[in-house]
């Protein structure tokens, strides 16, 4: 494939870069084009362990959006763990579908306390419009959603609150399954929730959906 | 500024419950099992009866690093202190034990103690901690020679002042007297404390700048400091620091729950919680 000449100069200087700064600012201005060719040298960039550079990857892996997401899902299982770990942030950005069985078992069983955030903000995130499944895929986001109001770390917790808020106002949501969700809300603003801001987001939430 | 939000998680122990982590604890002979079993109590922020007994205990014992350690120098010891800062009133008893540890001769473990007696807020610490910090940053904030460290663990101590919450002059003038300190991590724990002490916005503010600062390292002090002062005016600051979201939520949260303590119920103004919610 040719690239074209400004993509391609871009990612030269990614690859020239030599300092962590210079990989930030090549990354950074690949990421700004939003362009399907820098796909895979944004991948790439996932695995270099620079974490400033990651998070202009990041950015620019969701500016260019549904036509990356299964670069991202096919080369998943080859990542090192950080890469894994930024490749759910990009797809929980990106909304698309096709990451939700990722981003189910990231929140489920993910080891990376960020990662389980990123993937609980992602299934709040996911835009649901397949008629022939969304239905299906809505009720796995909030069945996910509410198993991780168990979850040991408080920052997994506030983002569930959050995903649920914005899965229960969706207008397809039916009253029982409202209801349930509320419930889980409700456990987050509970005695048992021993902290505070956790407690006062599902408080907000649970605010937020009684105003319709 | 202690571990990252992902150590917790990054130390790959096995799940396990209460009595087994009280069952551990007294394993004298396997140090590692004990110094898991010290940090999960703390973590668990357990309320058991046997947990401050046990701790204080383990806070006794002596380990030089060995060769093939996987742990710190005396690591059980200063897991138990770290331990016992997040338990709350049921460690009480342990502060005299924690105020001793505060004159051992490892660093570490001072700056464990130190820790711990501001999050217990133990008021007969302070003495101990202005002695430790009485020769002033030319001296207590030098550099150990032959290590990356200071003579004291300053910004422990520092910060430990603030968390206790005595505002008398002698604490002011010893924390004023660090404002210059060479190191900008030194220099933001003492503008934390100020700032809890004295309500004076300058001291924020200092902060605040601290959150431009080159190194990645600095940032994310001054972050970790804002957040334990919950000062509201730094939301947008911390929301725009270029550091790990982690961190910044973190120091949100900070910000959150000292408006949820002064307010009459949980309520938070939906501006902070916003903020948040942008960097999940």
């Amino acid at each position: 494939m040719t690239l074209p000449t400004p993509i391609a100069a871009l990612i030269e200087a990614v690859d020239r870069a030599d300092t962590a700064d210079g990989l930030l600012e090549a990354t950074e201005a690949l990421a700004a084009t939003g362009h399907p060719a820098g796909a895979r040298c944004l991948l790439e960039i996932l695995g270099f362990n620079n974490p400033g550079a990651a998070v202009a990857a990041v950015d620019g892996l969701i500016a260019i959006g549904e036509p990356v997401v299964d670069t991202i899902l096919d080369n998943l299982d080859g990542y090192n763990y950080g890469a894994r770990a930024w490749s759910v942030r990009a797809l929980a950005g990106i909304a698309d579908r096709r990451g939700l069985p990722v981003l189910e078992r990231a929140l489920a069983a993910d080891i990376g306390p960020s990662v389980r955030r990123a993937a609980a903000c992602g299934l709040g995130n996911l835009q649901l419009t397949d008629p022939n499944h969304a239905e299906a895929e809505r009720e796995r986001c909030r069945q996910g959603l509410i198993q991780a109001t168990d979850d040991g770390e408080w920052i997994v917790r506030y983002a569930v609150a959050v995903g649920l808020e914005r899965r229960l106002r969706e207008t397809s949501c039916n009253p029982m399954q409202r209801q349930q969700g509320e419930n889980a809300l409700r456990k987050l603003l509970s005695e048992g929730e021993d902290v505070k801001v956790v407690r006062s987001r599902a408080r907000l939430a649970l605010q937020r959906l009684s105003n319709g | 500024m202690q571990s990252g939000p992902e150590g917790s998680q990054a130390w790959n122990g096995d799940p396990i419950d209460e009595a087994e982590a009280l069952r551990r604890l007294q394993l004298s002979d396997d140090p590692s099992a004990q110094y898991y079993a010290a940090w999960w109590l703390g973590r668990s922020r357990t309320q058991h009866p046997q947990a401050v007994p046990l701790l204080r205990n383990a806070l006794q014992q002596r380990r030089a690093r060995q060769l093939g350690d996987e742990v710190e120098e005396n690591a059980v010891a200063r897991n138990a202190a770290r331990a016992l800062g997040k338990l709350g009133a049921i460690a009480n008893p342990a502060i005299p034990d924690l105020l001793a540890t505060l004159n051992d001769d490892d660093h570490g473990l001072r700056e464990a103690a130190a820790r711990s007696l501001g999050q217990l807020k133990a008021e007969a610490a302070v003495p101990l901690l202005l002695a430790r910090l009485a020769s002033g940053p030319d001296v207590a904030g030098a550099r150990e020679e032959g290590t990356p460290r200071m003579k004291e663990p300053c910004d422990a101590l520092l910060e430990a002042l603030g968390d206790i919450g005595i505002g008398n002059d002698a604490v002011l003038t010893t924390l004023k007297s660090f404002l210059h300190h060479e190191r900008p991590v030194v220099r933001s724990s003492a503008c934390r404390a100020l700032l809890q002490l004295t309500d004076d916005p300058q001291w924020g503010e200092a902060m605040v700048e601290l959150l431009q600062h080159d190194q990645l390292q600095v940032r994310r002090a001054a972050l970790m400091d804002l957040g334990a002062t919950g000062w509201r005016p730094a939301l947008t600051a911390i929301s725009n620091t270029l550091a790990e979201n982690s961190l910044k939520l973190i120091a949100l949260r900070g910000i959150a729950e000292t408006a949820v303590d002064k307010a009459v119920d949980d309520a938070v103004d939906d501006a902070v919680l916003d903020a948040m919610d942008a960097l999940l």
